[in-house]
């Protein structure tokens, strides 16, 4: 490194303005005016959250596009209402998170062979990266754009088979597999 | 049974309105402060208890109420407890000389004893403590008179009044620098050296801009300044100080600001660098009367602010006659006047929080610097300016002759004297020579900036 190669840079020199605080500070009550009188107006300012939510707003306003989003996961269903995973454990594989057990069993149904007794997600766990998703071969598994889940507990954050079918019926209106 | 009650002067119910009021304004306005803060920061504020968030003061005053008041070991158990009180205490009787409506004028009918050889001394003790008497008509009754009265309608007509509130609010200091000592705690200690250093600076101008002022009226008593601004300029242009003194208003914004503790000058609570300053130590409602005398502070520098520059309770409507434009008869008429003073004062306040949430807080040389190199000698140039137009032009001005206050042309005089100050100023400050180097290194033996090796042992 030579001496040609460090960038000095110099303080900005302060305009005949900035010398005399007046006009920079009267500029400054400018810009929070405005700000105010936005706000009042009611045409700029943060949404309010638990009342106003970015999912009911236009996606070009800042808000959500459901299609996109990734949230909780969901586990769909086939025409005849079964569970449409066939307990691969391709997304179990590929999660980086190490978060989706499954233990597979043989299936009650003539069409495949395996079907998954149990299908736990550690939702507390989860990155939300959307692997999982992309791994799978059946479209079993999918990503909502229900981002609001809480929980008491760790253990209730381990969503099992019920609860992400469930998931799949409440969600299955708004965003269609 | 009830004479007693009807003798009362009006300033013993003005003072508990008003101290009443200035009281649960101080909630209020910390709910202003919040909310013009969000709106500021494109929020809304505080707006989940009660309508629009208007009850989130009795809930802060419940947690005020409800909190531990905790006092740590080691700190001064008298002074901890005095300062808060001490702080609220003197800026609650600063509020006493504010005129809040002029003066009210009223008649009675008063019947004495047929036999009393001291006729005034009878009528006195039948009209409130104090009332000024301003006629006496025999009516045709016998012994019977229709007792003309007035009555300021401010808590005390002090002819001193600025003096006092000037003496008075200074003090209110001493509750921040005791709070400050007492709480054994080195950054409430700096956070009240620093009042003090602030305090000390900011007054000079702050009473040199007040000073003006009284040059311009030749009182010093508050009521009179706002009567004599009371009247027109042209007809539809109301006389008061802020146009013909705009330069020493600024000034004098700028020093209340600072005398009221507040951004850009609040390097005694500074949080980022003195954890809370000189209230850190303080909790509950110890704390929150830290707060009230904030807040109460605020609202008596607005207030001696609208006395002195924007005409008091003067608003189109309420005036009197020409020749005492205080005097009232309707006691309505002295309450919106009441009013009209508090909505301005509350406009001035909503200034103080605008600033705050607009501009950062200054360094503690950039503050000195302020004071020192640019407020104090505008404020005396402008001050003399002021002593040198009044000498010259006011014998030429039939209104101050006659008493009334400024005319015309000699508020035109006293503008053209602020822009022309002004200009001078912006053209000097630009060949002036440089400030001394800030953040100079001293040396202190131990410190970074010392050579000298320490004795050996140490």
């Amino acid at each position: 490194m030579k001496d040609s190669d460090v960038l000095v840079l110099q303080e900005p020199k302060l305009s005949l303005a900035d010398t005399f605080y007046l006009p920079q500070v009267l500029k400054g009550l400018g810009t929070t005016m405005k700000h105010m009188l936005l706000t009042l107006a009611g045409t700029d300012r943060v949404i309010q959250y638990p009342e106003e939510r970015r999912e009911t707003m236009p996606v070009v306003k800042g808000g959500m596009n459901l299609q996109s989003y990734r949230g909780v996961h969901r586990l769909n269903k086939d025409e005849e209402g079964r569970v449409k995973c066939v307990a691969c454990f391709m997304c179990s594989t590929a999660c980086p998170a190490k978060c989706i057990h499954i233990e597979a069993d043989a299936s009650p149904w003539e069409d495949r062979e395996k079907y998954p007794a149990k299908f736990d997600i550690d939702e507390l766990r989860c990155i939300y990266c959307g692997m999982c998703e992309e791994a799978c071969p059946v479209d079993a598994i999918e990503l909502t754009s229900v981002y609001d889940i809480v929980g008491l507990t760790r253990q209730e954050m381990i969503f099992d088979k019920s609860k992400l079918l469930k998931i799949y019926d409440e969600t299955v209106k708004q965003e269609p597999m | 049974m009830l004479e007693w009650i009807q003798r009362l002067p009006v300033w013993f119910w003005i003072a508990l309105i008003v101290h009443g009021t200035v009281l649960g304004s101080v909630a209020y306005l910390i709910l202003l402060e919040r909310k013009v803060a969000s709106w500021v920061q494109d929020r809304l504020g505080p707006n989940r208890v009660g309508p629009g968030g208007l009850l989130q003061p009795l809930a802060d005053g419940l947690k005020f109420i409800f909190k531990e008041d905790y006092r740590p070991g080691g700190v001064d158990k008298v002074l901890f407890t005095l300062a808060p009180g001490l702080m609220i205490a003197v800026i609650i009787v600063s509020i006493a000389v504010i005129p809040w409506g002029g003066t009210w004028q009223r008649t009675w009918t008063v019947q004495t004893a047929a036999n009393v050889t001291d006729q005034n001394a009878a009528i006195a003790s039948q009209i409130p403590y104090d009332a000024q008497v301003v006629s006496v008509v025999p009516a045709q009754q016998a012994n019977t008179y229709a007792v003309t009265f007035a009555e300021p309608f401010q808590i005390a007509s002090l002819n001193i009044g600025v003096l006092f509130i000037l003496a008075i609010l200074s003090l209110a200091v001493y509750g921040v620098v005791i709070g400050g000592w007492a709480s054994n705690n080195k950054y409430s200690f700096l956070g009240g050296l620093r009042a003090t250093a602030n305090m000390i600076s900011y007054e000079i101008p702050l009473a040199l801009g007040v000073l003006t002022i009284v040059v311009m009226f030749g009182t010093l008593d508050l009521g009179v300044i706002v009567d004599k601004q009371a009247h027109y300029w042209a007809g539809y242009i109301p006389a008061w100080n802020v146009f013909t003194q705009p330069l020493t208003f600024l000034l004098f914004l700028v020093c209340i600001h600072a005398e009221a503790n507040r951004a850009p000058f609040d390097l005694a609570e500074a949080e980022q660098e003195l954890v809370g300053g000189y209230h850190t130590e303080y909790s509950s409602m110890r704390f929150a009367l830290f707060f009230l005398g904030e807040y109460a502070g605020m609202i008596t520098t607005s207030a001696l602010c609208v006395a002195l520059f924007f005409g008091g309770w003067h608003l189109p409507g309420l005036t009197g006659p020409a020749e005492n434009p205080g005097l009232s008869t309707s006691l309505w008429v002295c309450i919106l006047r009441a009013v009209v003073f508090f909505a301005k004062t509350i406009v001035i306040i909503f200034v103080f929080m605008w600033v705050r949430w607009s501009l950062p807080r200054f360094r503690f040389d950039q503050l000195m610097m302020l004071a020192w190199r640019g407020l104090i000698p505008v404020s005396l140039v402008l001050m003399l300016a002021t002593a040198i137009v009044m000498y010259f032009a006011a014998p030429l001005d039939a209104l101050f002759v006659a008493g009334q206050g400024i005319g015309g042309w000699l508020a035109f005089y006293l503008l053209i004297a602020n822009v022309v100050i002004t200009v001078g100023a912006m053209l000097i400050s630009t060949i002036l020579p440089p400030a001394p180097k800030t953040n100079r290194r001293i040396k202190v033996e131990g410190s970074r900036f010392d050579q000298t090796p320490l004795p050996a042992g140490t």
